[in-house]
């Protein structure tokens, strides 16, 4: 908090700078002036601080799907990294799913319309993210894939992901065409069927990938003990490459 | 390949709130399921497929587990190669469709085609047909299978969708029953969204049953000895 409020007294000082630029070239009254640059520099100072206090708790900022590919060869033979489908992320990303290779994956599949098992399912993913220690957090990544081709749009993602305060440098949100979903959806062991008013009936299920991208623990069911797949987690987290 | 023409189906599994039929856009199907023979022409141009080079992800161990080899077809390969192609999985028979510029059918398509009966569209209303059918489902899948396209033509002129070997869909996983409760109504909330809303409908229907607990208990990677498929396209 220290540093925070010294860098916010630092971004004031120049905040105040280029409004009095601003000013001299406007020629607005000397009085006036001294208005806006308080206020500019007060609401710079919060919007920098808010932003400082963000990063404090993620080292590493930049998304998942955004993280430069590892070079480790070929997948291995049983690796979901081997799927050559291209999906859309929420910060509007393409990328195939082996992109994240090289840290374990805890994935759900969902859609944001859902009025009855979803919003209990990401809680639970929440929930283990709390539960981990920071070193293992630090390791993995969460992952949600949308299979609602139709209306989750990666803005919809965005907006679900800032509703459910969804941390950016380690949550995933995807959406992909529908031969896709279906796909990944038969390789996880998910079904689900649309029903007429747009609903999905579907599988419950959080599964852990590897950092090599293979199955290394599912959890199915709603409300189900964790503590086997927090174990899980952390082995895989152990072994990740990054 | 043979045109189903649109037409609507009537669901195994609906909730109370969800309309009765389902309505089908006509399609082309394959007469018959894809043979051996065919296959092998498959796996001869995409190699990634063949019995050794399959990724694990994709198939399991029994994959092709008949072949002689992996450009080799079942002994003896004249008689083989009309039988149907068998121990294969859901990701080869995609691909084997994606392959020929076709699909696998929906599992309503495949519904909606397999309910026609061998004179009149709804086979339900063709006493002959549902009789032959229960025949199929109560014997024994026999060691050696017949040839692909020996059995009687449907209305629509599309053979052995019944009584050969089941067969893949696109999205057979889109079946909402839990293992412990196949074909059954009572179902864990827990385990599925929405799953309350599901009932059976037509629970006189038991071969329909039985292939939805068939696909139910089926995953993508799974090979087994009677499970084929046949492919399908838009018109």
């Amino acid at each position: 908090m220290k540093t925070c409020l010294a860098q916010r007294r630092k971004d004031a000082k120049h905040a105040a700078a280029i409004s009095n630029l601003e000013c001299r070239k406007s020629g607005a009254s000397r009085h006036h002036g001294f208005q806006i640059r308080l206020r500019v520099a007060r609401l710079a100072g919060i919007a920098l601080c808010a932003f400082a206090a963000l990063r404090d708790t993620h080292a590493d900022d930049t998304p998942p799907c955004c993280r430069k590919a590892l070079d480790a060869g070929k997948p291995t033979d049983k690796s979901l990294y081997l799927l050559e489908s291209k999906w859309t992320s929420d910060v509007g990303k393409t990328i195939p799913l082996s992109v994240l290779r090289g840290r374990p994956q805890i994935i759900a599949m969902f859609f944001t319309h859902c009025e009855y098992a979803c919003p209990i399912l990401v809680e639970e993913l929440k929930n283990i993210e709390r539960k981990l220690p920071p070193e293992v957090l630090a390791k993995v990544d969460f992952l949600l894939v949308s299979m609602d081709t139709k209306r989750d749009t990666p803005a919809e993602l965005a907006a679900f992901r800032g509703k459910r305060d969804l941390a950016r440098g380690r949550w995933t949100l995807l959406r992909g065409e529908a031969d896709d979903v279906r796909e990944l959806a038969a390789l996880l062991g998910i079904n689900y069927a649309e029903d007429s008013r747009g609903q999905f009936a579907h599988t419950n299920m959080i599964t852990l990938l590897n950092a090599e991208g293979e199955i290394a623990f599912q959890l199915t069911g709603l409300k189900q003990e964790p503590a086997s797949l927090l174990v899980a987690i952390e082995k895989a987290a152990r072994a990740a490459q990054r | 390949m043979v045109l189903i023409q649109a037409g609507s189906y009537r669901p195994l599994f609906r909730s109370e709130k969800e309309p009765k039929t389902i309505d089908v856009a006509a399609f082309y199907l394959d007469a018959r399921p894809v043979t051996n023979g065919e296959f092998f022409e498959f796996v001869r141009a995409k190699p990634q497929w063949q019995r050794s080079q399959v990724k694990r992800l994709f198939a399991d161990k029994a994959y092709l587990q008949r072949w002689a080899g992996d450009l080799a077809l079942p002994a003896p390969a004249d008689e083989s190669a009309q039988q149907p192609a068998v121990f294969v999985s859901w990701f080869a028979a995609k691909a084997y469709c994606a392959w020929k510029g076709r699909r696998l059918p929906s599992t309503v398509e495949w519904e909606r085609a397999a309910g026609a009966g061998f004179t009149v569209a709804d086979g339900s209303k063709d006493t002959e047909f549902t009789g032959a059918i229960l025949r199929w489902y109560s014997t024994p899948s026999s060691e050696k299978l017949p040839h692909a396209g020996s059995g009687r033509p449907n209305f629509f002129g599309a053979r052995d969708l019944h009584g050969l070997i089941w067969e893949w869909t696109g999205d057979f996983n889109s079946v909402l029953v839990s293992g412990e409760a196949r074909g059954d109504t009572d179902l864990d909330r827990g385990l599925f969204c929405g799953a309350g809303a599901l009932g059976a409908r037509d629970t006189g229907n038991f071969p329909a049953f039985m292939r939805f607990g068939m696909r139910s208990s089926l995953r993508a990677g799974y090979t087994i000895h009677n499970l084929g498929f046949r492919a399908a396209k838009d018109l």
